[in-house]
C-alpha cells in the first residue's frame, strides 16, 4: 500500500518536472526541474528496494551530470537561450505521433496485463552477499567480469571522442 | 590429341577471354598491334572451332565434347559444357562472325584497347551461352554477355548511344532476372523430388523424362512464362522488340553485326534448348498465341521497315521480321519447322551480318545512312553494288541462296499445323522483297544525284576479306544445305520426340 | 566467492585491437609531424595481429566468462569480417588524412575501438554485452563522422547520427529491460529456454522483441528507419562513410540474427512476416530513391539501404540457408562497397567536396585504370555474374525461394534491375561523357593500391570461386543454430 502511494507521488513529481523541463523558458529553471525528475526517479528506486541504484542515481546523475549541465549553462547558454525557439516548428505533428505511440503502448500493456508478473524479491546473484551494493559489487567482479572490463573501453572511447570534438583548433588544422 | 578433344569447348570458349587479358598488357598507343592481336585471337578461336565440325558425329543425338567439373559443390553447380546438332553451328556462327567484326573495327582509334577487350569478352560470353549445360553457368554467360555489349554501344556508338545502351541492358535484364528465379525454383523442385540438388540441365531433363520429377501445371506455367519472357525479349518477339531498333542503329558496325548475327539467336536458342524440352505441355498450350505474335512480328517488322529512311534501321526492322519466322518455325513442333528455324538462325546471322557490314562500309565513306543521300551508287562502286545485291537477295529468300532454305522449311512446317499462319508468314516474304528491293533501287540504281557520291571508292582488300567468306557461306548454304542440315537431324529428332512424348506424359499427369 | 575462469584466448583479437588502439594514442608524442603516417601502419599492424589472433581464438570454442561470451564459427566469421573492414578502411584513410589535414591519432584509435565494439556485438551471448558493444561502436562512429570539425556537413552528420543513434539504443535497451522482466535473465540461451518451457507470455515478449528490432533496424538502416542514412553518409568524411556503410550494418545483422535465432525461435513466424515487409519496403525505397541522386555518396547511401533490404530478405528466409546467405552477402558487400568508397575517396579531393556525379565525367579517358576499377565495383553492387555481388544475391534469392518466399524474390530481382540504372549511370558518366578536368591531382598511393588490390581480389574471388567461403558460412550458420 505504502509502495503504491510512494510510486504515485514520485511518479507524478517526475512527470510534471519533466514537462516543466521542456516548457520552461529559462534554462536554469529547466536544469533545476531536471534535478527534480532525477531525484524522484531515485525515490522510486528506493521504494523498490534498490538502494544501490538510488544512491548511484543521486551521486552520478544529479551530482555529476546535472552539475556539469549547470556549469556549461552558466558559462555559455544563459543569454543565448533566451533567443532560441522553445519548440520545434513541427510540434503539433510530434504531439500527435507521440500520442499515437503512447496509445499503442497503453494498448499493448493493457492487452498483456495478465502476463505481467509482480516482482518477487530477486534471487541474490552472488551467494553470501547481503544488501544491494554488496551484490552489485560481487557480481561485477565475478559473473559480469567481462562487461565490466569492456565498459572501460566504452569510457575511453567517450573521453577520446569528447576531447577530439571539443578541443581548441591546433596549428595544424 | 585426346586432351585437346576433351577440353575443346573450354578452349574455344575461353581463348578470346585469355586474349582479352593479354591485351591488358599492351600499350594503349599501339593501336595497330592491338588490332592485329585481337584479330589473330579470333581467327585462332575459329580454327579451334573447326575441330568441332571435323570430329562431330552426326548420328549421335546426345551432347558431345562434354565437360563436367564440379564448380560450387555445395550448391550443385557444375562447370558443364557440351554441344549437340542444334548448338554446333551456332558456335560456328559466333566464331565466324567475330573475326569479320574485328576486321570491320579497323577504323576504331579512340580507346581501341578497351574496345577490343570488350569484343573478345563478348565472344567468350556468346560461345559460353551456346555450350553451357548447367543452368547456373548458362545464366552467368547470358548476363555476362550484356556488359561488353553495353560498353560497346555506349562508348563507341552513334548519337543516342547512351539511351540505346541503357534500354538494351534494362530490357534484357527484366526478362533474365525472372528467368533466374525460375531457374532457382526448378532447382528446388528437382532437389526435393529426387534428393539431388543440381543445376545440371541433362540431369533435370532425365528426371523429368523418367517421371521422378513432376511439376504441377500452375507451377509449370509460371516457370514457362518466366523463361519465355527472357527469351522473347532477346529474340526479339513482337511486342518485346522495341529495344532492338535503337540498339542496332546506335551500335558501332561490329557491334551491330554481332548483335544481329549472334546475340538475337541466343533468344531462339534458349527457346529450343530450354523452353520446349523442359515445359512441353505449356509450350504446346501457348503455341497458338506465340505463333500469332511471331506472325504479327513478321508483318509489322516488314511494314515498318518499308518506311524507314535510315538504312541501318531498315535492316534492324527486317531482323524483327526474320526472327518472327524463326519463332514460327520453332513453335510448329514439326521436324521441318524446327530444322528450318535453326537453319534460318544460321542464315539470318550470315546475311544480316553481311548487311550490317555493307552498311558500315558506306557509312565509313559518307558518314550518313539516309537512303536519300545515296542514289546511283552502282555507277561508282560496282563491286560493292554486286555484293550488296547478292546479300539482299539472300535476305529476301531467293532460291539458291541460304535464306530460301530456312524460310521454305519453316513455311512447310507451319503449313502443316496452321494454314492461315503460313499464309500470313508468306505475305511477310513478299513484303521483305518489297522493302529490300525498293531500298536497293533507291540506293544503287538511277543516276548519281549527290555530289559527294561522285568520288566514292570501291571496296578495298580488307572489305573484300570481310565479305567474301560471308558470300561464300551464303551460296554454299543455299546450294549444299544438306551439309548444314545433317548434323542437326539427330538432335532435332530427339528434341521433337522429347517434346511430344513429354507432352503426352504431362497431359497424362494433369488429367490424373 | 568464486573468481570466474579468465580465458584471454577467447577474446584475444579484441584485446589485440584495444592494445594497439591505446598504443597509437601513447605513441603519438613520440612521432614527429612528418612521420604521422607511421601511426596508420601501427594500426595496420594491429589489424594483422588481431587477424593472427583468430587462430588461437578458434581453439577456444564454447561459452566463456559465465556464459556471456561465445566462441563459435559464427562469431569467428564476423571477427574476421570486422578486422578485414577495419584494415581496408585504415588503408583507405591514410592518404586521406594527410590530404585533408585531419589529426591522425584519434582517428585510428577510434576506428580500432569501433571494431572492438563490433566484435563484442558478434561474440556476445548476453544482451548487456551486446548493448555495450553497440554503444562502443556507435559512440566511436559518431565521433568519426564528425571528424572534419570545420566542415558544416560533417558536424551535421555527426549530430544527426548521434541523436538518432542514441534514440535507437534507448529503444534497444528498453526491449532488453522488458525481456529481463519477462524471463528473468538477459542471457540469450536462458531466455530461449524459459520461453520454450515456461509460460510464453507472448504479449510482453513480443513488445520486447519489437523494441529490440526497432533499435537494431535503425542501426542497419532498413526502411522505415533509414531516413538518417543519406544525410549522415553524405556529411561524414568519405573513408568513414565507407566504414559506416559496411561495419555497423554487418554488426547489426550479426546481432539481429544471433538474438532472434537463439533467443526468440518461438516467435519465428511473427518476425518472419515483419522482415518480409521490411525487406520489400527497403528494397523498393532504397533502389527507387537512389535513381535521382546527383551526389555519389548519397547514391551509395541509398544503395546501401537497398542492400540492407536484400540482406533482410535472407533474414526473413531464416534457418541455415538464410543465415549463411546473410553471412556471405555481408562479406561480399563489404568488400565491394569498401572498394567503391576507396575510389571515391581518391577522387573527392579539395576538402572532400568533389563527390557529385558530374565530377566523374570522362574519367575513363584520363584515368582508365581507376575507371575500370570503379566500374567493376559498380557492376558487383548491381549484381553482374562473375562478381561477389552476384554470388551474394544469388544465395539470398535461393534462400528466399527455398523458404517459399517467391514473391519476395521476385520483388528482389525486379528492384535489382532498377538498381542497374543508377550503377550503370556512374559508368555512363565515366566512359561516355567528355571530361571536365585533367584529374592530374589524383594520386594513387601505396596504401590505397593495397586496399584496392584486396577489394578487387575479394570481389572477383568471391564471384568466381565462392566455394570456400560459402562452405564456411554454411558451417557457421549450422553452428549458430544448433
Amino acid at each position: 500500500m505504502l509502495e503504491l502511494a510512494l510510486f504515485y507521488i514520485f511518479g507524478t513529481i517526475a512527470v510534471v518536472s519533466a514537462i516543466l523541463v521542456i516548457t520552461q523558458h529559462n534554462v536554469v529553471h529547466s536544469a533545476i526541474f531536471l534535478a527534480g525528475t532525477l531525484l524522484s526517479v531515485a525515490g522510486i528506486f528506493l521504494a523498490l528496494n534498490a538502494e544501490f541504484l538510488a544512491g548511484v542515481q543521486v551521486i552520478v546523475y544529479v551530482g555529476g551530470i546535472l552539475v556539469l549541465f549547470v556549469f556549461v549553462i552558466m558559462l555559455i547558454a544563459v543569454e543565448r537561450s533566451t533567443f532560441e525557439r522553445q519548440f520545434n516548428r513541427q510540434w503539433k505533428i510530434a504531439l500527435i505521433t507521440s500520442a499515437i505511440l503512447i496509445g499503442e503502448l497503453v494498448y499493448v500493456v493493457y492487452q498483456g496485463r495478465d502476463t505481467f508478473v509482480l516482482a518477487e524479491p530477486a534471487v541474490p546473484l552472488v551467494q553470501g552477499a547481503a544488501g544491494n551494493s554488496q551484490q552489485v559489487g560481487m557480481g561485477l567482479y565475478t559473473t559480469y567480469l567481462l562487461p565490466f572490463e569492456i565498459a572501460s573501453i566504452l569510457l575511453l572511447v567517450a573521453i577520446v571522442g569528447a576531447v577530439v570534438l571539443a578541443k581548441k583548433k591546433t596549428q595544424t588544422e | 590429341m585426346d586432351v585437346i578433344t576433351a577440353n575443346i569447348l573450354t578452349i574455344i570458349a575461353f581463348t578470346p577471354a585469355a586474349g582479352a587479358v593479354l591485351i591488358l598488357f599492351f600499350n594503349r598507343a599501339h593501336v595497330r598491334s592491338i588490332r592485329s592481336f585481337a584479330f589473330i585471337i579470333t581467327l585462332l578461336t575459329f580454327v579451334f572451332s573447326l575441330h568441332l565440325v571435323t570430329y562431330f558425329d552426326s548420328s549421335v543425338a546426345e551432347f558431345q565434347f562434354a565437360v563436367n567439373v564440379p564448380w560450387i559443390p555445395s550448391l550443385g553447380v557444375n562447370y558443364e559444357l557440351g554441344v549437340d546438332g542444334i548448338s554446333l553451328y551456332l558456335v560456328l556462327l559466333a566464331t565466324v562472325l567475330t573475326p569479320l567484326a574485328m576486321l570491320a573495327s579497323w577504323s576504331i582509334a579512340s580507346r581501341a584497347k578497351e574496345y577490343f577487350i570488350f569484343m573478345l569478352l563478348l565472344e567468350t560470353g556468346m560461345i559460353g551461352v551456346f555450350v553451357s549445360l548447367d543452368l547456373f553457368l548458362f545464366y552467368v554467360f547470358w548476363e555476362v554477355m550484356l556488359v561488353p555489349m553495353y560498353f560497346l554501344i555506349g562508348v563507341w556508338g552513334g548519337e543516342r548511344r547512351i539511351y540505346a545502351a541503357m534500354k538494351f541492358v534494362l530490357y534484357t535484364m527484366i526478362g533474365s532476372v525472372l528467368m533466374l528465379v525460375a531457374i532457382i525454383a526448378l532447382y528446388f523442385l528437382h532437389g526435393s523430388a529426387t534428393g539431388t540438388f543440381t543445376f545440371s540441365y541433362p540431369q533435370i531433363m532425365a528426371a523429368l523424362a523418367s517421371n521422378s520429377l513432376v511439376i504441377a501445371p500452375g507451377m509449370e506455367r509460371a516457370l514457362f512464362l518466366a523463361f519465355f519472357l527472357a527469351f522473347a525479349i532477346k529474340v526479339p518477339l513482337f511486342p518485346f522488340h522495341t529495344w532492338l531498333p535503337d540498339a542496332h542503329v546506335e551500335a558501332p558496325t561490329a557491334g551491330s553485326v554481332l548483335l544481329a548475327g549472334v546475340l538475337l539467336k541466343m533468344g531462339t536458342y534458349g527457346l529450343v534448348r530450354f523452353s520446349l524440352p523442359l515445359f512441353p505441355h505449356q509450350s504446346q498450350l501457348f503455341a497458338p498465341m506465340i505463333s500469332f505474335l511471331a506472325v504479327a512480328g513478321i508483318i509489322y517488322g516488314a511494314l515498318v521497315a518499308m518506311v524507314q529512311p535510315d538504312l541501318k534501321k531498315l535492316v534492324a526492322y527486317s531482323s524483327v521480321s526474320h526472327l518472327g519466322f524463326i519463332v514460327l518455325g520453332i513453335f510448329s513442333f514439326t521436324t521441318q519447322g524446327m530444322e528450318g528455324a535453326i537453319y534460318q538462325m544460321l542464315s539470318h546471322g550470315v546475311s544480316t551480318g553481311a548487311l550490317f557490314l555493307l552498311v558500315g562500309m558506306i557509312y565509313e565513306r559518307r558518314h550518313t545512312r539516309l537512303i536519300d543521300d545515296f542514289g546511283g551508287l552502282a555507277h561508282k562502286m560496282p563491286v560493292y553494288a554486286a555484293f550488296f545485291l547478292i546479300v539482299t537477295l539472300s535476305s529476301i529468300g531467293l532460291p539458291g541462296l541460304n535464306g530460301f532454305v530456312g524460310e521454305f522449311l519453316i513455311l512447310l512446317g507451319t503449313f502443316g499445323v496452321s494454314r492461315s499462319f503460313a499464309v500470313f508468314a508468306a505475305l511477310g516474304v513478299i513484303l521483305s522483297a518489297v522493302y529490300m528491293l525498293w531500298m536497293y533501287q533507291r540506293t544503287f540504281w538511277g543516276e548519281v544525284t549527290h555530289e559527294p557520291n561522285q568520288t566514292l571508292r570501291d571496296m578495298n582488300r580488307r572489305e573484300y576479306a570481310m565479305l567474301v567468306p560471308l558470300l561464300a557461306l551464303i551460296v554454299w548454304m543455299g546450294m549444299y544445305s544438306n551439309h548444314f542440315l545433317r548434323p542437326m537431324d539427330a538432335s532435332v529428332a530427339k528434341l521433337i520426340n522429347q517434346v511430344q512424348s513429354r507432352d503426352v506424359q504431362v497431359a497424362d499427369q494433369n488429367s490424373r | 566467492m568464486n573468481i570466474p575462469v579468465v580465458n584471454l584466448g577467447a577474446i584475444l583479437p579484441a584485446i589485440m585491437l584495444s592494445l594497439f588502439g591505446i598504443a597509437i594514442m601513447v605513441a603519438e608524442p613520440f612521432v614527429s609531424d612528418a612521420k604521422k603516417s607511421w601511426l596508420g601502419w601501427l594500426a595496420i599492424a594491429g589489424t594483422i595481429a588481431a587477424m593472427l589472433a583468430l587462430a588461437p581464438m578458434s581453439r577456444q570454442a564454447g561459452q566463456w566468462y559465465t556464459n556471456l561470451w561465445i566462441v563459435d564459427s559464427y562469431s569467428i566469421f564476423f571477427h574476421f569480417l570486422f578486422i578485414l573492414i577495419a584494415a581496408i578502411t585504415i588503408l583507405t584513410s591514410m592518404n586521406f588524412l594527410q590530404r585533408e589535414g585531419i589529426h591522425h591519432t584519434e582517428y585510428y584509435a577510434l576506428l580500432l575501438f569501433a571494431t572492438v565494439g563490433m566484435m563484442m556485438m558478434a561474440g556476445s551471448n548476453e544482451l548487456i554485452m551486446v548493448f555495450l558493444g553497440l554503444e562502443i561502436l556507435s559512440i566511436a562512429t559518431y565521433v568519426l563522422a564528425g571528424f572534419r570539425r570545420t566542415d558544416l556537413k560533417s558536424n551535421e552528420s555527426a549530430m544527426k547520427y548521434f541523436l538518432l543513434g542514441s534514440f535507437s539504443s534507448a529503444f534497444f535497451l528498453y526491449g532488453v529491460a522488458l525481456i529481463f522482466g519477462a524471463t528473468g535473465s538477459t542471457n540469450l540461451i536462458v531466455i530461449a529456454d524459459s520461453l520454450r518451457s515456461g509460460d510464453p507470455q507472448t504479449s510482453l515478449v513480443s513488445l520486447a522483441a519489437a523494441l529490440m528490432l526497432i533499435g537494431l533496424c535503425f542501426k542497419v538502416a532498413v526502411a522505415p528507419f533509414h531516413v538518417w542514412a543519406p544525410d549522415v553518409y553524405e556529411g561524414a568524411p568519405t573513408p568513414v562513410t565507407g566504414f559506416m556503410s559496411v561495419g555497423p550494418k554487418a554488426a547489426g545483422f550479426a546481432v539481429l540474427l544471433r538474438i532472434f535465432m537463439t533467443a526468440f525461435p518461438t516467435l519465428e513466424d511473427r518476425w518472419t512476416s515483419v522482415f518480409w515487409i521490411v525487406a520489400a519496403l527497403t528494397m523498393l525505397i532504397g533502389n527507387v530513391i537512389a535513381l535521382v541522386q546527383p551526389n555519389i555518396k548519397r547514391m551509395l547511401a541509398y544503395s546501401s539501404i537497398a542492400h540492407a533490404g536484400y540482406i533482410a530478405v535472407a533474414v526473413a528466409a531464416g534457418s541455415e540457408h538464410g543465415v549463411s546467405a546473410v553471412l556471405f552477402y555481408t562479406l561480399a558487400y563489404s568488400v565491394t562497397n569498401l572498394g567503391a568508397f576507396a575510389v571515391v575517396t581518391m577522387l573527392s579531393r579539395s576538402e572532400d567536396k568533389l563527390v557529385n556525379l558530374n565530377d566523374y565525367a570522362g574519367l575513363a579517358s584520363k584515368r582508365p585504370g581507376l575507371a575500370a576499377v570503379l566500374s567493376l565495383f559498380m557492376l558487383s553492387l548491381a549484381g553482374v555474374p562473375g562478381t561477389a555481388g552476384f554470388a551474394g544475391k544469388f544465395f539470398i534469392f535461393k534462400a528466399a525461394v527455398q523458404s517459399g518466399l517467391i514473391w519476395l524474390a521476385v520483388i528482389g530481382v525486379i528492384t535489382t534491375v532498377v538498381s542497374f540504372y543508377y550503377y550503370l549511370y556512374v559508368i555512363v558518366q565515366m566512359y561516355m561523357r567528355d571530361p571536365n578536368e585533367e584529374f592530374a591531382d589524383v594520386r594513387t598511393t601505396g596504401p590505397l593500391k593495397l586496399a584496392l588490390a584486396i577489394t578487387i581480389a575479394g570481389t572477383l574471388y568471391l564471384g568466381i570461386l565462392p566455394t570456400r567461403f560459402l562452405d564456411w558460412t554454411v558451417s557457421a550458420a549450422v553452428n549458430a543454430l544448433r
